[in-house]
């Protein structure tokens, strides 16, 4: 068994240990869950450190490292031919960086946990089980694997959601679970599809294996999905655009993108802090990793055709998220209206197809995955304390809760894009992305670009806006002096849990390296995947 | 023909070993009825012995057979692995049917093993012919046995009128079927549906006959496996039927009569006639049809037996899409029978005991039930969830496998009608999500007021269930146990 294999089965065995101690030990769990989260954690910084920055990946096999494949299905179907599927798992430089966000965000996430007390066992099991159907998603590189992970991440989400969740919780719970299903039966039945038009040249059966899929001489003549001379049209639409675009919904629903972003501040506002956190901080990273992994590297030739059309989204959702977010009332709803305008970011970086745009849209994503989490964690602390989170019921909040307010502030700043933080790095990489696109003969236009940044404009705006509501001014709060006595500042578990976030922010907007020297190898190799067709 | 009976004789006792699995619930059926009768008073559950017994020895002829492919009986008898493996599945799920009907209804039960092996024998002569005589004689002797068993235990009115619509209803499609049957061997002169005679009649005849043929065949079929327009019966029966009874109906009876179903249809749809496309376009039809009634009148019930019988339409339309995807591999079609049998068992023993503890089979009395009973809960979770077809469940993979094999069909044929099925097949997941996940929502996310003391008993049918559920999980990850001994 391979470190990545014990990466991903690790919280699968504290799950195991969790339902077997008996509720005598109900204090337990929660330090069962850490240790194993932060033994992850460790191990993925492990695989971090040794990682070989000069292999790119994407659609070679022998550049992905900490590879384990093992035969796992094999069926014989007769006139259909055999059925192949392997356990295949790996990392490249796209997928690692993401996987060691994960193990923080869960970190966080359990110590966001460390008060709940309703049924404590079932909670712990569930986000175990959460945590092994991530890092799955994040390491499998054969489609029927990564199916599996991706569908049995939705049943903890949605027990998570519908057990511990705020007054709304069901319906939150269920149209969460219905967005995302809705995406993946459609994606089914294109890896269906997929899985017939490619053979494995090795032994001659059809296959699942993604990599294989990334390679237009495996694809039969005439197959459903064929590349060269695609004659198969489904009412007149070339399949190849069809299944990409299915593929595409699916993982525009994690993203989330408008229109399909309406899951989303409902799931967030139900969801409680933890779970809240787990959602934009790991979740979200599923949709844009989604896209780069099977979108584009498994059809290059209709990204390159469609880049125009993503890229607008990605706008539409920066400008219309934002937009939304400076009408908020709800401080959560807020944040999670901002993580739709931050991840429309990520999208126009990868539909700019530019080295720069594709580095920054992952970029971004791993600089929005822990600030996020931070934010999210900020608003639990408060709802903690007056169960309120509305933000004209509060006013002159620094005056009180001083450490709160630094870190509030530093948050907002980091996440409005302030030079210095990670969120800049990410953003501005996009937006240069974007910019050049046009002198890189992409298809994306310059006017894209000058709608990001707007974007940033508008997400200081919503940001400095709530800290004036809030926090400056002088004290006033619906609640009276009751509010007045509940709001303690930050004790130091939550500082503990908010400073590494915060720290780790500051330090890659100041060493952006410290991811980009992992991942360029595969984003070079990602553009030049998509390069010949444009 | 001019045969001389020591010939036909010497048939008859050639065919006999192909025969052994049925002579033995034969034997079984009549030792039963007697053991019923006499033995019965002095020494309690001794017919149910004799039915696990006769069950058993049966199997062990069946394991003896699996090797063996051959017709016996002048080709009225056909015995083929798929025939083998369909029957190894009735009677393994008759066993658990045996046990649930012991557990439950202890009184009074001496008859109902007989029956049960009656009903046993009508699917193994289905899963075993090609012939038409011999079909019907097994569709009339599974469905005389589902009338009675329906009607054994009903104790009030509305399981009498289950047991009146239910004989009502199959009584008319059985005539229309034969009606049928009596038009398709006037216009063949053949009544074995996979002989070539049986064919050149068909291509032979004027449409309309055949349309007129064809469609009141299909009727009879349409009845055992309640697909839409004929099934209309099934949800009254199964809520009006006690919940043993409602588990054997929803499994076995559709085992048989899908293995018929899938043995007619490559027959019929294999030429390039009026009767092939008529047979393609009736089963894409009726299967859309099928899985959208199914599942979205599953929505709007309340009672969860209720809510089983339409999800069990809506699987039925799925089955008929194994059927239409069925060209000579069986293997997925066994998968998906077998994974079909093995979630509704579990689902209904799971029901059983939640009625036994709360006296409801309504979903508002599961309300927080989910805290008093975690474990039963979450194995009917996990058990709903394999329904969906969502990984890492036995559903996923039978659905995978249905998928599959009717992409392929799409790929080469281009046509639409398989590209409706796999969008209509992949949407109805998405709708069956909102009823099968009320199963866990009453019983996790909300709260009840009421007492219920949960009598923490060990009782053999919830190990079965817990087994099965077991089983839905292995065999989700890792499928080639299934496939490896099926193939």
């Amino acid at each position: 068994m391979g470190l990545l294999s014990i990466l991903i089965f690790l919280p699968l065995v504290a799950t195991l240990l969790i339902l077997a101690l008996p509720s005598s030990a109900k204090a337990t769990y929660k330090y069962v869950a850490l240790g194993f989260t932060f033994l992850q954690f460790g191990l993925s910084l492990y695989l971090y450190g040794n990682f070989d920055a000069t292999l790119g990946g994407i659609q070679q096999l022998d550049a992905y490292q900490f590879v384990e494949q093992l035969a796992w299905i094999r069926m014989d179907l007769g006139a259909i031919g055999k059925l192949e599927i392997d356990y295949l798992i790996g990392v490249d430089g796209i997928s690692l960086p993401l996987i060691v966000l994960s193990t923080l965000v869960m970190l966080m996430g359990v110590g966001a946990s460390w008060n709940i007390d309703k049924s404590p066992k079932g909670y712990f099991a569930l986000l175990m089980i959460l945590n092994t159907a991530v890092m799955g998603i994040f390491s499998a590189l054969d489609f029927f694997l990564f199916y599996v992970f991706y569908e049995i991440m939705l049943l903890p989400l949605y027990f998570l959601i519908g057990i511990w969740g705020g007054e709304r919780r069901e319906y939150a719970a269920i149209k969460f679970f219905i967005y995302t299903l809705l995406g993946s039966v459609l994606m089914l039945l294109v890896i269906v599809g997929l899985y017939f038009s490619v053979i494995n040249p090795a032994t001659g059966a059809h296959t699942f294996n993604m990599l294989h899929m990334m390679n237009p001489a495996n694809y039969v003549d005439g197959s459903f999905f064929a590349y060269i001379a695609n004659y198969h049209e489904v009412f007149g639409i070339p399949a190849r655009l069809i299944g990409f675009i299915v593929l595409f919904f699916a993982f525009a629903i994690k993203v989330p993108i408008v229109p399909l972003h309406t899951w989303l501040p409902d799931a967030h506002v139900e969801a409680p802090t933890p779970v809240s956190i787990i959602l934009a901080g790991i979740l979200l990273k599923i949709g844009g990793y989604g896209i780069i992994r099977v979108c584009y590297s498994i059809f290059p030739d209709i990204a390159a055709d469609t880049n125009w059309w993503l890229a607008l989204i990605g706008v539409i959702s920066i400008l219309y998220g934002a937009l939304n977010a400076l009408a908020q009332k709800d401080l959560k709803r807020m944040i999670a209206y901002s993580s739709v305008s931050h991840m429309g970011f990520v999208l126009l970086g990868i539909a700019s197809l530019t080295a720069e745009g594709v580095s920054g849209a992952i970029f971004q994503m791993v600089s929005h995955g822990f600030l996020s989490a931070a934010l999210f964690f900020l608003v639990g602390v408060l709802y903690d304390r007056v169960h309120d989170r509305y933000i004209y019921n509060f006013r002159g909040l620094a005056s009180l809760t001083p450490k709160y307010t630094a870190y509030v502030a530093i948050a907002f700043f980091a996440s409005l894009g302030l030079p210095g933080f990670s969120a800049f790095i990410g953003e501005a990489f996009v937006i240069i992305g974007a910019f050049n696109a046009e002198s890189m003969a992409t298809g994306v236009p310059r006017w894209m670009a000058i709608g990001g940044s707007i974007g940033i404009l508008l997400s200081a705006a919503y940001f400095l806006w709530t800290l004036q509501r809030m926090f400056f001014g002088q004290t006033r709060l619906k609640g009276g002096l009751a509010w007045q006595e509940a709001l303690t500042d930050l004790n130091t578990r939550e500082q503990v849990i908010l400073f590494p976030a915060l720290a780790l922010a500051l330090l890659l907007g100041i060493m952006p390296s410290l991811i980009f020297s992992n991942l360029n190898a595969s984003v070079i190799q990602l553009i030049d995947l998509i390069k010949p067709y444009l | 023909m001019n045969v001389s009976i020591p010939n036909i004789l010497d048939q008859i006792i050639a065919s006999i070993p192909l025969f052994k699995p049925e002579l033995a619930l034969i034997i079984g059926f009549i030792v039963c009825i007697f053991m019923a009768l006499f033995i019965e008073r002095r020494w309690k559950n001794s017919t149910f012995i004799g039915c696990v017994v006769t069950l058993a020895f049966s199997l062990y002829y069946l394991i003896d057979q699996l090797s063996t492919t051959g017709t016996g009986f002048s080709g009225m008898w056909l015995v083929d692995p798929l025939s083998t493996y369909a029957r190894l599945v009735i009677i393994c799920s008759t066993l658990i049917i045996a046990i649930f009907l012991q557990q439950r209804h202890s009184k009074n039960n001496g008859d109902v093993y007989s029956i049960l092996l009656a009903a046993t024998l009508g699917m193994h002569v289905l899963s075993s012919t090609s012939n038409w005589l011999m079909a019907f004689i097994g569709i009339e002797m599974v469905s005389i046995a589902s009338y009675i068993l329906v009607g054994y235990f009903s104790q009030n009115k509305v399981q009498s009128e289950a047991t009146m619509k239910y004989v009502l209803f199959g009584s008319v499609c059985a005539a229309v079927m034969l009606y049928g049957l009596s038009l398709v061997y006037g216009l063949t002169g053949n009544l074995d549906f996979q002989s070539a005679a049986h064919l050149q009649g068909l291509m032979d005849a004027p449409e309309a006959i055949v349309t007129l043929a064809l469609l009141f065949v299909f009727t009879g079929i349409g009845f055992k496996l309640s697909f839409v327009p004929f099934h209309v019966w099934s949800p009254d029966v199964y809520q009006g039927a006690p919940t043993a009874i409602t588990a054997f109906l929803s499994t076995i009876p559709k085992v048989g009569a899908i293995v018929l179903f899938a043995r007619l249809y490559q027959s019929w749809s294999s030429t390039a006639f009026y009767f092939s496309e008529l047979s393609t376009w009736f089963i894409i039809v009726v299967a859309v049809v099928t899985m959208l009634i199914g599942n979205l009148a599953a929505l709007r019930q309340q009672d969860v037996k209720r809510m089983m019988a339409y999800s069990s339409i809506g699987h039925t339309g799925l089955l008929l899409m194994v059927v239409f995807a069925y060209q000579d591999a069986f293997s997925y079609l066994l998968f998906y029978v077998v994974a079909y049998v093995i979630m509704n068992l579990a689902t209904f023993i799971f029901i059983d005991q939640i009625e036994q503890e709360t006296g409801s089979t309504s979903l508002l009395s599961y309300a927080g039930l989910g805290k008093k009973m975690p474990l039963l809960f979450t194995a009917f979770t996990l058990v709903a969830v394999s329904l969906i077809g969502i990984p890492p469940t036995v559903g996923f993979v039978a659905k995978l496998l249905v998928f599959t094999s009717t992409f392929s069909i799409f790929q080469s044929s281009g046509d639409t009608g398989p590209l409706l099925l796999l969008i209509v097949g992949a949407l109805t997941a998405v709708i069956s999500l909102f009823f099968y996940f009320k199963i866990p929502l009453y019983a996790f996310l909300r709260n009840s007021d009421q007492p219920i003391t949960d009598k923490k008993q060990v009782s053999v049918l919830l190990i079965i269930a817990y087994i099965l559920t077991v089983l839905v999980i292995l065999l989700g990850i890792f499928p080639n146990w299934l496939m490896e001994k099926v193939s």
